[in-house]
């Protein structure tokens, strides 16, 4: 067994996971244009953009050796949970001999949960196993908490570029060295310090910041490849960044009981009530969520991302016109697929950033 | 000496040039169409200003619209900026009180909402050019109707006819489908005019409190046609500015007058010699990976000045890296 996995955000978390189990793997490379036609020619025109790039990404992990792919699942009406069973079908209609192995909601089918698991964790006890995810799930914690630092302080970056560098320093560092929790510990602190190190202009003064937070649909938020790199747009221009996925809040999201309100995730589905009574299958509640949450940290605006035709972000589109004048935050939905002209979209995000200033 | 600032506004169909005086009194405007040359287009426009005012000492530049890049490039522009910002600066210029804008050009439309003189909204068409310039143009073309004349046609009019409006396509077969049932030309032109505007506030409006005063500019707006279903669907009056089809330019003018004044840099207008200096893109295929992005290389004077259009800013950065700009940036800005 050879398995492979969407392409989605910092990639050490699952290289990690991977290497600690034992598995045999090809990483999957970063959607490129060559994805994304791979994607678009093999899928049904009205498929949602990450249903495209997804299939994009798996051709190419299956031609690299690939012959099984981890997924998640789905519930609920957003067609994310049709996605592996259709991916199945396609891959397996060209001729890729592919197994699926998907991770659904663990209340759904307990049973198929722990199947699924066992069948990754091979010959490791269960304690094991719980021990190896926990420490890959600190490591994304860690990464993706150094790349927060990145979205801000690169706004004030002097040589372009220089950030990124960095950060890819850091992910190899943390891809090398770090394999237990005391590791991960010392290498946070080492690799902030490298972070904090990178030269920057001054950093005006509060009043003069301006901060947005990305919401959105998952995949498109966390994955720079198929987002036009919006977090370093948004820097170029001078803004700080916040997004509001990360991997490691995703798991949060998913494995921590609603009881424990505020790392769940609970309270964001609580706030957007008021804007939609129930949840329809996306993230849509967390964004509405979050777009209330970035206000009360003080940000300026929202970016929203959605793909083309998806239906939960299509509804909180709907809706960001009424969250935008209740709570005096302007909010930018930019919907992404793959026609999307980034000049148009380029245009929008800098009348999009003059008016932040303006109106502070 | 005639001091003014330059604001250049490159559109895809029109591309238009204002002179301004410090005080904001428009000097000199040219509205010209862009033919798929802007370049070009603004080397002439230059030739022309300077013919008009001998004596002009320019203050400060700024480019905006579709083209503004490389326009920016070619005339050392002070500011570049996008049109909605432009326009909106314009608008707010002339009419304070402004509390809603609707834009129409060639072959985009905005709609901006302004509140306490600062933009709190906007938007732009996205993949369909059903509401826009273009559209009508073709239309004009069909009937044999000089665009110029269709808000007098429309005028006369006597009858109501309701055209599908909600794209291009769809569009001319309906009104096919009316010219066969007999309505005249100003009907049909009317009912275009109604359609246009119908699906311009469907699109962009929506979800949106529509609220006076409105302000109708871009070329568009020389269309009294336009203006009147404006007025019929808003049923309020709607303000066409007296520089409508430059409003754009002007915005920009004025964005790099703010710019000079609040900062007291001189200019890095080039010159009206720029004029005659050569300015070429070139394109490449980057190699460095499956993203084979095209990138675009601008090479002003025999010299490498800009270049986008790669992903991950190999090129673009390597460049950046390299000007004085931000050598110097490093120098004043760093801290330890």
């Amino acid at each position: 067994m050879k398995v492979s996995f969407p392409h989605m955000g910092t990639q050490v978390f699952y290289k990690k996971l991977m290497d600690m189990i034992g598995l045999d793997y090809i990483m999957p490379p970063a959607p490129t244009k060559k994805t994304i036609d791979l994607g678009v020619k093999y899928s049904p025109e009205f498929a949602c953009f990450p249903y495209k790039v997804l299939l994009g990404t798996y051709i190419e992990a299956l031609e690299a050796g690939a012959d099984t792919i981890l997924t998640s699942g789905g519930s609920g009406p957003c067609r994310a949970g049709l996605y592996a069973e259709l991916h199945k079908k396609t891959l397996r209609s060209l001729g890729y001999n592919v197994d699926f192995i998907v991770f659904d909601d663990i209340g759904r089918d307990p049973k198929m949960f722990f199947d699924n698991v066992r069948k990754i964790k091979g010959n490791k006890s269960w304690f094991e196993a719980v021990k190896i995810f926990y420490t890959a799930y600190r490591i994304a914690k860690a990464v993706d908490n150094l790349q927060r630092v990145v979205q801000i302080r690169r706004a004030y970056e002097i040589t372009p570029g220089s950030f990124d560098a960095a950060f890819k320093d850091v992910m190899q560092d943390f891809s090398d060295n770090a394999n237990s929790l005391k590791d991960i510990k010392k290498l946070y602190k080492k690799n902030l310090k490298v972070l904090e190190n990178v030269p920057i202009t001054k950093i005006p003064p509060k009043n003069e910041r301006v901060r947005i937070g990305i919401v959105g649909e998952i995949y498109v938020v966390m994955e720079p490849s198929v987002n036009m790199n919006i977090a370093e747009e948004l820097n170029k221009l001078g803004c700080e960044v916040s997004t509001s996925m990360y991997i490691s809040e995703w798991i949060d999201h998913a494995v921590i009981p609603k009881i424990f309100r505020k790392k769940s995730g609970k309270y964001l589905v609580d706030d957007s009530k008021k804007y939609l009574e129930m949840q329809i299958g996306g993230h849509e509640c967390h964004n509405i969520g979050n777009m209330i949450e970035y206000k009360k940290q003080g940000y300026d605006g929202i970016v929203h991302l959605m793909p083309f035709g998806c239906l939960p972000e299509l509804v909180t589109q709907t809706l960001a016109p009424k969250i935008s004048s209740d709570n005096n935050l302007p909010i930018l939905t930019l919907s992404l697929d793959e026609q999307t002209g980034i000049a148009n979209n380029l245009t929008r995000i800098e009348a999009f950033v003059d008016l932040l200033r303006k109106n502070k | 000496m005639v001091k003014a600032y330059l604001g250049v506004d490159i559109g895809s169909v029109s591309t238009n040039i204002v002179a301004l005086s410090p005080e904001g009194e428009v000097l000199s405007k040219q509205y010209s169409r862009t033919n798929g040359q802007p370049i070009e287009c603004v080397k002439e426009g230059l030739k022309t200003l300077k013919k008009e005012i001998p004596d002009i000492e320019v203050l400060g530049v700024g480019t905006t619209g579709s083209g503004r890049q490389i326009a920016g490039i070619l005339l050392g522009a002070d500011v570049v900026k996008n049109e909605i910002t432009a326009h909106a600066t314009a608008s707010i210029f002339y009419n304070p009180d402004v509390s809603t804008i609707f834009e129409i050009g060639g072959q985009d439309s905005k709609i901006i909402f302004i509140k306490n003189k600062c933009v709190v909204d906007f938007a732009m068409n996205t993949v369909c050019a059903a509401g826009t310039g273009s559209f009508l143009d073709h239309q004009a073309e069909r009937l044999k109707v000089p665009i110029e004349q269709f808000g007098d046609m429309a005028a006369k009019s006597t009858e109501e006819v309701r055209i599908a409006g909600r794209c291009t396509v769809f569009a001319e077969s309906d009104m096919i489908a009316k010219q066969q049932f007999g309505f005249s030309k100003p009907d049909i032109i009317k009912g275009l005019c109604e359609a246009l505007v119908r699906n311009y506030i469907n699109n962009l409006g929506r979800g949106h409190e529509l609220k006076p005063p409105f302000m109708f500019q871009g070329g568009v707006a020389a269309n009294s046609g336009i203006k009147a279903a404006f007025e019929k669907e808003t049923g309020c009056e709607v303000m066409v500015p007296k520089y409508f089809n430059v409003m754009g330019a002007i915005g920009i003018a004025l964005l790099a007058k703010n710019y000079i004044e609040k900062t007291g840099n001189k200019t890095s207008f080039e010159g009206f010699e720029c004029a005659d200096k050569e300015l070429k893109p070139r394109t490449f295929r980057c190699e460095g990976c499956a993203n084979m992005c095209e990138v675009v290389e601008v090479i002003y004077d025999g010299q490498i000045s800009a270049r986008w259009g790669d992903k991950c800013g190999k090129w673009t950065n390597a460049l950046l890296v390299k000007t004085k700009k931000a050598k110097e940036k490093e120098k004043e800005l760093a801290v330890k």
